[in-house]
């Protein structure tokens, strides 16, 4: 059976959205069939990188009821797929449908749980789908805890800033624990010179080990290139000799034995 | 009719009796949690509230893996419920209950099985 895996954090502009785009284009890499969700209604961003003609729908009508799973997807396997198939779905980046996402009651979030849940069957096991990745909003919002507790591994980008080190800390124990999700923290933008010999990652993960309760599944430096870049190019398929797309190899490995 | 009593010894049933408090316990835990939320003391049983995640999140620990559960099955027994938590059926039963209690699932009788759900799923 396939695995869902969120990407999630505590701040935002942590590189879910970088870190979950190259993950499922590594895996497609793989042969495995893949399927990438935008669950980041309030910034939608990945339909820059994935066009979105091919869709009769955006995710937000599918989490409305109003509309089937399949008619969300688009089949991308002609231009990502290695031999298996390749799918992403879109949210609806227009103002009125961030608005409209954002006034959602209570009831209607319970309902999109639960349709959220029922992908592991329609995804995972009708459609012999490997993995589902979903792409969320930064901290405790609706959307992301839904994600979350959809998930089977959930993936915490997180950065050296202190702020964001408080607060992936409190949802460990008031968010991750709570729901027993496989959890693993992912440290990205670290600065280049702290990683400039193995002793220094090595005590830059002992630092690690002792903040978080988490497992640290990988620390990836800050490249300038990917910034300069600005979110156009997938490293993992075009640069497929970057160190960035290698860290993304070991944590895709790291994942599959997770 | 004349029944012949099973024999067991005194620790089964310390046993037993401390399973029974483990779940009294837990019990009036659930009824604390009523109170508090509901201080004017209506446990009307028609009251129903969202068991959406931040509820989930606001549950105790052996309460919200029994929701969770649930949520993902859509509608259950409590067999169904204990296969997945891996816990006896009886404890979920008395959890499947509390959380009819409080408002958050809702059961229904189909011949001699009870079904719990959070929501029936309208056909659309």
């Amino acid at each position: 059976m396939g695995k869902i895996i969120a990407f999630h954090s505590y701040k935002g502009g942590t590189g879910k959205t970088l870190l979950s785009i190259n993950l499922a284009v590594t895996y497609a890499k793989r042969g495995k069939n893949v399927c990438l969700f935008d669950l980041d209604f309030r910034a939608p961003s990945l339909h820059v990188a994935f066009a979105s003609e091919g869709a009769e729908c955006w995710l937000n009508e599918y989490l409305n009821g109003t509309c089937d799973i399949k008619k969300v997807l688009i089949d991308l396997s002609q231009e990502h797929g290695n031999g298996g198939r390749f799918y992403a779905g879109l949210a609806n980046p227009t103002t009125e449908a961030i608005r409209d996402m954002s006034a959602k009651d209570r009831k209607w979030e319970m309902r999109a749980l639960g349709r959220l849940l029922s992908l592991k069957n329609t995804l995972l096991n009708d459609m012999h789908l490997d993995y589902l990745i979903f792409d969320t909003s930064p901290g405790l919002q609706y959307s992301s805890i839904n994600a979350i507790v959809s998930a089977d591994v959930v993936l915490v980008v997180t950065s050296l800033d202190t702020s964001d080190i408080k607060g992936t800390q409190r949802m460990t124990q008031e968010l991750y624990d709570l729901f027993e999700k496989k959890t693993g923290i992912l440290l990205n933008k670290v600065p280049a010179e702290m990683l400039t010999s193995e002793s220094q990652r090595e005590s830059l993960y002992k630092k690690l080990n002792s903040i978080h309760a988490l497992p640290i599944l990988e620390i990836i430096p800050c490249f300038c290139d990917i910034l300069r870049a600005g979110g156009t190019q997938i490293f993992a398929e075009e640069k497929v000799d970057h160190p960035f797309t290698k860290t993304l190899e070991k944590i895709a490995t790291k994942i599959e034995n997770f | 009719m004349a029944y012949k009593r099973a024999e067991k010894n005194p620790t089964q049933i310390l046993e037993k009796i401390r399973e029974s408090l483990d779940r009294l316990n837990e019990k009036m835990d659930v009824f604390i949690d009523i109170q508090r939320h509901n201080p004017r003391g209506n446990m009307d049983q028609s009251i129903t509230d969202v068991l959406d995640v931040m509820t989930l999140l606001s549950l105790p620990d052996h309460l919200r893996k029994t929701a969770v559960t649930l949520c993902k099955l859509g509608q259950a027994t409590a067999d169904q419920v204990a296969e997945q938590t891996k816990r006896a059926r009886a404890v979920e039963s008395g959890y499947l209950n509390q959380l009819m209690l409080m408002g958050y699932v809702k059961k229904e009788r189909r011949g001699r099985k009870a079904y719990f759900y959070v929501e029936k799923e309208e056909k659309e």
